[in-house]
């Protein structure tokens, strides 16, 4: 791919991540109408580790950290690192080199990739303490 | 010789760094190991980023996989098989994309099944 090419690309990725972020900011997907219901929520009613992932940023967009968290804890502790790693990728193709980063040791991904998944499985359990985790639980309480 | 990377202590001379994979010769020589060369200050790509994104927004039984090839890339490097490494690379790569691809997919399906009314939009969990 050429350079040209792949910086209209990367124009294009940022432009769209920055209208979503807008979108988010404005509209809360928790009221139906301009961001579509999840498939997988819809047909198995099933929690996936990412549910509450939209209304949790939309949260954070207007400073609401609490309720933010009790949408999706893993989504807030994550996002600030999820946030320098992409902003990092996009330096590598501007300026072939990224932000200083950790190396991470295989161990610690893998641990990473089981939380991620017994966090999925977790937040499904329909009993105390784990019902906490289900998306916007504690609120309810 | 510390790795300019990520700051580990490597015997001196050392082509690649014992912690991160990075190349640590000279630039005018390229790096060899195992018939695979590796440019000047780069190291493996694992992708991770892109796994976990994949696997929360887009599909999780691809998206693991992912992460899986991402710790894979991680820990050939820090056995200093390169060519494993570069192998566990392309693999997070692909799935990567395959998890983007069905994630995509099945939102269209989904947007597409709303548009004509089979699905409503009164659910709104996302």
């Amino acid at each position: 791919m050429n350079e040209t090419r792949k910086r209209y690309l990367l124009a294009a990725a940022f432009l769209s991540g920055l209208t979503g972020l807008a979108l988010l900011g404005l509209y809360d997907p928790a009221r139906p109408g301009i961001f579509p219901p999840c498939p997988l929520r819809y047909f198995t009613g099933l929690y996936c580790p990412g549910c509450g992932s939209l209304r949790a940023i939309h949260q954070l967009l207007l400073g609401n950290v609490r309720e933010a968290w009790a949408l999706n804890p893993l989504t807030v502790m994550f996002l600030p690192f999820v946030s320098y790693g992409l902003v990092s990728e996009g330096l590598i193709h501007l300026r072939g080199r990224g932000l200083p980063q950790v190396f991470l040791p295989a161990i610690w991904i893998r641990a990473l990739c089981a939380v991620v998944v017994l966090f999925g499985i977790v937040r499904n359990l329909p009993f105390h303490p784990f019902n906490l985790l289900a998306p916007g639980a504690p609120l309810h309480l | 010789m510390f790795c300019p990377q990520c700051g580990a202590s490597n015997p001196d001379g050392s082509a690649i760094c014992i912690q991160c994979g990075r190349n640590l010769l000279p630039a005018a020589v390229p790096m060899p190991v195992q018939g695979v060369v590796l440019p000047l200050g780069q190291t493996v790509p694992n992708y991770l980023i892109f796994a976990i994104l994949s696997t929360v927004f887009c599909c999780l039984p691809a998206g693991i996989p992912a992460i899986i090839f991402a710790a894979q890339v991680n820990g050939k490097l820090q056995a200093g098989d390169l060519a494993g490494a570069l192998a566990a690379s392309r693999n997070a790569r692909t799935w990567c994309w395959v998890s983007f691809g069905i994630g995509l997919g099945s939102i269209l399906i989904w947007l597409l099944l709303m548009a004509l009314g089979i699905v409503n939009n009164l659910a709104h969990h996302y």
